[in-house]
Order: C-alpha cells, then structure tokens, then sequence
C-alpha cells in the first residue's frame, strides 16, 4: 500500500472517529478518539470538577500535540471506563463498579456522561425476545400498587403508602413515606435540581383525597391539590383516580389528573406542576352512570396538539362497559368520543364484547384496546378516529384470544402492544405489514400471577403480578446466560 | 488434546524478534495449520520478507511482524498494515491494549485465550473482522471428541414457542433456532443472541448461511424465506412457480447447502408437483431444478416430495429423501442427484415393511444409515457399492422391549451423522455408533456407545432435533424452553 493511499485514509479517519485524544491518567498513556471520548469544543466546566483538566485536553486536541494531559485519577478505572465506551452493551460491570464508573465518567463533562449512560442501558425492547432480568423488592410492604418508569430506565414504585425510587442501574436509590396508606397512581415529574436524577413523584389515592407531590431527592412533601369549587360545597375531600404519566421532560408541561367525590361527580384537572394552581377544570361529569364514571385512565398527548385522552371501564356481574374520550383542553370540548357495549358495533356481532383496558400510543398516534369476552385485540389511529374506528389484529394462529379477555390490561411501547391475560403476558409486534402474537413469558412464571400494572420505559417492563410481591424487570439481551449442566 | 506445546514454550509480548514467531516445529505446523494459513513457515525467511510492525492499540505501542498479522484475513484491517517508515506515526486503533494483547499473543501462538475473557476478545476479533475459522478457533479451543461428549450447557430460550428447527451452519458455526415466527441466533461462542420476527407464521426449516444470513421455510406458507439475522426486514423470497395458474404458492419441505449451492425442496400449494430447486449463495438465483415430479395416475411415488436433503462433498452429489405413511404401510425412496449434471445418480427404494423413519448420510464414510420405522434397528448402505436393490446391511439392533410387532420403534427417532460418527436419538437418549478400529483390508464394523451417564429413576424427555458443530452436540427436548448443549 502507498503512503498516498494511508494518508487518505486517516484523513477520512479522522472524519468519521474524531480528533486524537491522549491522555496521561494516574501515570497510563491512553489514547482514543473523541467518538469514544465525546469531550465536547465548548465547556460545560459547571457539571464537571476536573473542568481544568478537559479545557487542557481539548486544547491539546485541537492543537493537534502530541502532548498528554495528565489526570490524577485511577488508571484501571479509566481503562474499565473506556472499553464501555469503546463496546456499548457489552458486559455489564457488577453494580457497585457501576456506580463508581458513572462517578468517574461524570468527571469529564456531560457528553462523556450520557454516552457512557447510555453504554449501560439496555438494548432495544423486543418483547417477543425477552427474559426476566431482575425482580426489584421492596424491602418493606412489598406490594406495589402503582409503579411509574422513565426513558433513562430508573422507576418509582409506590408500595402501600411508600414510593420508592430506583436508578437507572435498578438500585433503590431513596424511599419515602407518605401520609397516605395506600397509593393506586403514581406519576413523576422532572427534578427541579439540575444536579439530582430523582425526580418529582406525584402519587394519588383512591382513600385519602388530595394529589399530592414530593420531592424524592430531599424527601418533602411539595404540595398537594385538592378539587375545590366555591359554588359547589358537595366537593369535599375529592380524591385522584389517575394520574397522566408525563409527557415531556420540561418541568412546565401541565399535570393532567381524574378526580372524583365522595358523591361520584368527577373531573379532569390541568394543574401546574410549579405553582400547584389548577389550570382548569376539563369534563366535569355527574358520575352516576358507567358512561359518566371517573376516569381509570389519563394521558396527555403533547403530539396530539396537547389533547387529553380518557378513558374508564367499569365491570359488573354482565360484563364490561365503559367509555373512552379525547378532549381538547384549550377549549374545553369532547373531540371524539365512543361508548362500549353500544355505538356502531351495536348491529356487529361484536356487540357486547366492549372492552377491557385501552392504551395510547403517544409517538405512533394509535389506541389498542383489549376487548373483554373475546379478548381480542384492536387498533385505531388516533388521526382518524370515527364511528367504528376499530382493526382487529389477526395472527393466523386460531387461538389468538385464547381464555377471553377478563381482568385483561393493555399497554403500548415502541409500536409493541403488551396484553396481559389469565394465560399469560402476550406481546403483538408488526413484522412485514402483519401483526404477529408472541408469548413473553413462559407457562411457569405465567401460573405464578396474572399481571395487574404493567409499565414500559428505557427498553424495560416493568410487570406486577396478583398475589406476588416485588416488580418483575423483563429486559432484551444480546447475551444468552447459559446455565452450566455438567455434575457438580 | 493439541494444546500442550512439546516445550511449554511461553508467549512472549511485544516480541521483536521476527525469528522467535517462527520457531515451531514441525508439530506445531500441522496443528496450526489453520491459524497460519496464509503464511508459509517451512523455511525460515529473511527479515526483508517479514518486516516488524508497530501498532499503536489505544496508546500502547505493539511491534509485531506482518505474518502474524496476515493470519487475520484479507478483510482485516490488520493484515493491510502499510510498512513502517520513519516520517508515519505507526498506525492507531481505537481499543482496549490488554484485550489486543490477548488476541496478538493467540496470533502468535494459537494457545486459546482464557476463558474469563473471551466475551470482550470475541468481540474485539469481531471489530478486528477476523475471519470465521479464525473467530471458531478463537472460541472453541477443543476439537470434537465424540466419546467425550457430556452435558455441559443450557441455553434458555425466552417465550412459549416450541422448537421447530435447530441447524448449525457448517462455514460460520453460527447456531440458529426456529420457534413459532421468530427465528433466534447464537454466535459461535454461544455468548451472544439475537432473535428476528419472520414473515412466517410458523417456521418448519431454518438453516443458517452467514452470521447474518438464514434461509427459512414453512409446510404452511409459501416462498423459502431469506432472512436478516441483524435487521427484521427480510432479505428476500425465494419462490418456485410450477404452473402459471400457481404462482409464488410453493411452500418449503427442506433446505440444504453445499459449499456454492443452496437447495430447498418444493411442492406446489396443490401438492400436485415438487422439485428441489438448487440456487446460487450469491445472488439467489435459481440454477438448476432437479428431479422435478408431477402426480402421475394412483402411483404413490409421484406424489412424495423430500423430506430431507443432504449434500455429500466427497461424491458431488446431493442426497434427497422423502416417505409416505399409508394404509398400506410406510413407503419411500432415497436419491442421489448428480447437480452437475442434473441427472439421478442412483436411488433406493423403501417399499419393504422397514421403511427408514430418519435417514442421514456420512461424508467421511460414505454410506448412508437409516433407522427403520417398525424396528428401529439401524441400517448402513455404502455409497461405493450401491446396487438396484437389496443395499441395506443392518448394524445394530434398536432395543424391542416387547414382541408386538406393530408398534412402531422407530417413529420419532432422528439420526444424524457428524465427522466420522452416525448418533441416534431414541426417546430421551443417545446412542452413536462408531467405526470400530481394524485390521486393514478388513470389512467395516460399525459399534454402539451409549452417552452420557444414566441415573436412576430420572426420566429424560424426548428428544426432537439434534444439530452439530465445532465441538458440540446440540438437543432439543419435547416442550423444554431450553437447548442442551453437550461438549468434549
């Protein structure tokens, strides 16, 4: 090969992997890149202590020297750090090297920080190629009763009247007890701190009135809200019903909750998470009928024009029925509506098969429903709601609906619909224009619990089973954890 | 086993001396035969031949020769290191220098690395693009050793499918598993997976042709199915179209491979005609249609597609075999094609009450065995003396446990041949014959071994898929979520 030909090709080189970078640390000459290294041209010294050292090795990077920069820190830990770096997913470190990694790569600036974050997290969900990772247990009243994740992977449970907050390594990080005895929804906000990843948890209950709001970092209660109307004295002590899961990472977005009175007239209520002020008032409903219950479910869709998706389901001895509603909140109307059993599948054989839980999907704009008696499973795009909006999803396996519907609960990530059944948690994923139902998880874990809440964030699900304590962590590897079978 | 040196030679790091690489004896020529393929060590070169390199790997400097290196293949960006001159700085690579220096110190000598860290080295010969055999050698140290073979690993599978195929893909070793529609992978060091969804409903077939690369086909569905390993979109489909009324409805009954060829048996969706279409592995072009058969009056014959294809290497040919149970009985034939010249070399005919249940084909022995349905006793025929009839010599019997004569003994048993051995499955066990050691000129005499320890009381499930590769047997179980992995 020609020297011609070599010098083309470190040019390009450098192109696609960045500047050269050494570095001299704790005594060990590294040297790398700055796609693995991201030490980014413009200084962010406030989030890093070692500003100093990277302001020294960007200038020596954009002067081309062949001079190191020296950093007093230990070398195995960075050589530990850069390997992650230079191979995302590869092994993960046990968790106590993991935290001190993260220390370690905080020290040399936010974009090094959040490569290396993401070097840790899990690969993409799929869930029809997912195994049970982890089961996180309370070490105290270890039913949970809401759990609420976020995109980085960490979640907040709440169990009995306490929330705790995990990382995105999964170690519990902080736990908080509330007043209330019992949390039945739970949601977080963004911290206010810059510096502090616990968030902002906003949790409710179907037993004690209020919403109320508590900074996890520090552990106060921040506030509460409580539905109140001077005209109206019949509202006393409403408590929340749902809580919409938060939308966007600013702190300004509003907070969208259900409430409902003691004599069941319900609303929704926009408040500002800053000043705790209600907003407004949205739908405000008398509560005596199915069609007018207290919402089960909430979600703000910011993608949607900032339209807030409800809906409820009420079950009695002749099945299900329930309502489900887009309203816009600026103007304070019903967008689209639609009732179950009834509307347009009153004349279909579908009639009376209404249904059991609903979900948005927010990024893809669809609604998945599961339906109560058949336990099928249906779409509809939220971009053209009508009438009889509904796609049932087919596989061509005959028993896609296998042991119905009831007590069934639905829930959407990343174009995946996850349903959990008395048989099991199933997993509807598109392949090639169709739709395609898997298991995910085997017969045995299925007989120890139905799945009774059931969120997804940072490429996990998180799954609570009936009668089954702690919260089941389901993840996609690349590794396949053989177990060894030769004779001890 | 080949990995004592005769003189306990230690591997030297960062060697200078061009000469000290080349210090084998004529031993250690053959065993590493495959690691220096593309070096010639029978004589001892002059130094101009093979200059010394220096590699800066993450700031550590290697200095190394360039045959070493050549051993990585053409498509390493190791081997086309240009030659050092005083005015380049050596060339740099972004990696990890303990880990290079682990797979420099196996370039040298070929000793495996170990074992702790061959997760991160796979995935740094990976970055490096090693080729196959090398990335094989590196994994799997040990060579086959049929009689010690024990189970050593389980590798659980996520989900509720069932297997419907195991094959191991003979050029990359890469292990692939076929469930419901979803098709998992295992890199040859069994560290590593990954699972695609397939336009399929339900996969009968899979073979993997490249890491990322498999064929897949199904009774069911028509087309044999090309599928991205990495990616879920699918790569391409393959259809046969015997009739213009029945275009692209063929579905797949078998696949094959041979060194430039892949084969896959087709029949019609209206089960009137089947041929086996042999394609070429680079574009997937059909080249040649062979032993094509059309429904001919009441002749049963007309009407069995194959059921299995075998390529045999050492003759050019492709066996294909396919049975037929009816009132009558079992029926079936075994044929060998010439694919040169697109002609049937030979064939037997199963039309006797001991029609095979599995048949597979030995490259080293050439013969072909089989396992009869009623007796399961097994049956050897030599390809070198293959006559119009009466071809079966009967080796060894299958265990009756009772006089009844019409239970079927050997339904349900597979065989398969690997190296120079021909192993049984029978319910929940293995059985392997091999070729007993005589005198020259002697006749061959085939021996029964039984693997693997029996316990007492402890009832194994039966087995319904046996693959081989590199130094392992792989098992599937009856409604086990698991495979079993036995290794020497």
């Amino acid at each position: 090969m020609s020297t011609g030909m070599m010098s083309m090709k470190t040019e390009t080189d450098m192109e696609r992997d960045g500047r050269r970078v050494r570095v001299n640390v704790g005594g060990h000459h590294f040297e790398t890149t700055t796609r693995t290294l991201p030490l980014s041209d413009v200084g962010d010294e406030s989030a890093s202590t070692l500003g100093e050292m990277t302001t020294r090795m960007r200038m020596l990077m954009l002067a081309d020297s062949d001079e190191s920069a020296f950093v007093d820190r230990d070398p195995s830990l960075f050589s530990h750090l850069l390997s992650l770096l230079r191979t995302p997913h590869s092994i993960p470190p046990i968790h106590q090297l993991q935290q001190q990694l993260i220390h370690e790569a905080s020290l040399y600036g936010l974009p090094v920080l959040s490569r290396f974050r993401s070097a840790l997290a899990p690969p993409p969900l799929l869930g029809y190629d997912s195994s049970l990772s982890a089961t996180l247990l309370p070490a105290s009243n270890p039913f949970v009763t809401a759990l609420s994740p976020a995109p980085d992977g960490s979640v907040c449970l709440a169990h009995a009247g306490l929330i705790s907050s995990y990382d995105s390594a999964l170690a519990c990080s902080s736990t908080l007890r509330t007043h209330l005895d019992r949390i039945t929804s739970l949601s977080r906000l963004p911290s206010p701190h810059s510096q502090q990843p616990l968030p902002v948890a906003v949790a409710g209950s179907l037993h004690h009135p209020g919403l109320h709001l508590y900074d996890l970092a520090r552990g106060t209660h921040l506030g509460s809200v409580l539905w109140s109307d001077p005209s109206d004295t019949r509202l006393y002590k409403s408590w929340v019903t749902a809580i919409a899961p938060s939308s966007s990472s600013s702190t300004s977005s509003p907070l969208f909750a259900s409430f409902e009175a003691p004599h069941r007239e319900n609303c929704i209520l926009c408040v500002d998470p800053e000043t705790l002020q209600v907003m407004g008032e949205i739908g405000r409903q008398s509560g005596i009928a199915a069609k007018s219950a207290a919402a089960g479910r909430v979600v703000h869709l910011p993608q949607l024009g900032g339209a807030v998706f409800m809906s409820s389901v009420s079950a009695g001895a002749f099945g299900y029925s329930g309502y489900m509603r887009l309203w816009d909140p600026r103007s304070g109307d019903a967008v689209w509506e639609t009732s179950e059993p009834g509307g347009r599948s009153r004349n279909s054989s579908r009639f009376g098969d209404s249904f059991a839980d609903v979900d948005v999907d927010g990024e893809q704009l669809a609604l998945y429903k599961v339906c109560w008696k058949s336990g099928d499973v249906a779409v509809a795009d939220l971009r053209k709601l009508g009438d009889d909006p509904w796609i049932y999803l087919s596989d061509s396996d005959a028993v896609a609906g296998a042991g119905g519907g009831v007590s069934s609960i639905v829930h959407c990530y990343k174009g995946q619909v996850f349903v959990g059944r008395q048989s099991g948690l199933e997993v509807w994923s598109s392949a090639a224009g169709s739709w395609r139902r898997n298991w995910v998880d085997g017969e045995e874990e299925a007989r120890r619990g139905v799945v009774r809440h059931m969120e997804a964030g940072g490429n996990r699900l998180f799954l609570c089973r009936q009668g089954l304590d702690g919260v089941q962590v389901w993840q996609t590897s690349c590794f396949s954890h053989p177990t060894s079978l030769s004779l001890a | 086993m080949i990995n004592k040196g005769p003189h306990g030679r230690t591997v030297s790091f960062a060697t200078k001396n061009p000469h000290s690489s080349a210090s084998f004896d004529s031993k250690y020529q053959v065993e590493f035969l495959l690691i220096h393929l593309f070096s010639d060590r029978t004589s001892s070169p002059p130094m101009s031949n093979n200059p010394i390199i220096t590699l800066n790997i993450g700031g550590t400097l290697f200095h190394t020769t360039q045959r070493t290196l050549s051993a990585t293949g053409p498509t390493s960006p190791l081997a086309s290191l240009p030659l050092p001159s005083p005015s380049s700085p050596p060339p740099f690579f972004d990696r990890d220098p303990d880990l290079f220096s682990h797979l420099l110190s196996f370039l040298r000598s070929g000793f495996p690395p170990p074992s702790s860290l061959l997760p991160s080295l796979l995935a740094e010969a990976e970055f490096f693009s090693f080729p196959p055999p090398l990335l094989l050698k590196l994994s799997l140290p040990l060579h086959f050793n049929p009689f010690s073979l024990s189970p050593s690993l389980s590798l659980p599978l996520n989900g509720r499918e069932h297997i419907s195929s195991v094959s191991i893909s003979p050029s990359s070793s890469v292990l692939s598993v076929a469930r419901g529609c979803k098709v998992t992978t295992f890199t040859p060091s069994l560290l590593h997976k990954s699972t695609v969804l397939t336009p399929l409903p339900f996969i009968d077939t899979v073979l993997p042709l490249s890491p990322s690369l498999a064929a897949a086909g199904a009774k069911d569905f028509p087309g044999l199915h090309l599928v991205n390993l990495l990616e879920t979109s699918p790569a391409k489909v393959l259809h046969w179209s015997p009739h213009p009324s029945q275009e692209n409805s063929s579905t797949v009954l078998a696949i094959g491979y041979s060194p430039n060829l892949l084969f896959s048996s087709f029949e019609s969706c209206r089960r009137n005609s089947s041929a086996i279409l042999a394609f070429d592995l680079e574009k997937f072009e059909p080249v040649l249609e062979i032993g094509r058969k059309e429904i001919f009056a009441a002749e049963i014959d007309t009407a069995i597609p194959s059921t299995k294809l075998s390529w045999i290497n050492n003759l050019g040919l492709l066996m294909a075999a396919g049975s037929h149970a009816g009132p009558a009985g079992f029926s079936g034939y075994v044929k060998f094609f010439d694919t040169r010249s697109n002609r049937l070399a030979y064939e037997i005919q199963e039309k006797n009450s001991d029609c095979f249940a599995d048949v597979a084909v030995s490259d080293s022995l050439l013969s072909v065995f089989k396992i009869g349905v009623s007796s399961g006793d097994v049956y050897m025929a030599d390809l070198r003396k293959i006559q119009s009839f009466d071809n079966w010599v009967f080796i060894g019997e299958g265990g009756r446990r009772s006089g009844d004569m019409k239970r079927k003994e050997g339904l349900g048993c597979k065989i398969e041949c690997y190296e120079k051995n021909v192993f049984v499955s029978r319910e929940g066990e293995v059985e392997m014959w091999s070729e007993a050691a005589m005198a020259e000129g002697e006749e061959r005499v085939m021996k029964r071994n039984f693997m693997g320890r029996w316990k007492e009381g402890e009832e194994k499930k039966k087995i319904t898929h046996l693959a081989f590769g590199g130094n392992r047997m792989i098992l599937a179980r009856k409604g086990e979520m698991c495979l079993e992995v036995w290794q020497s």
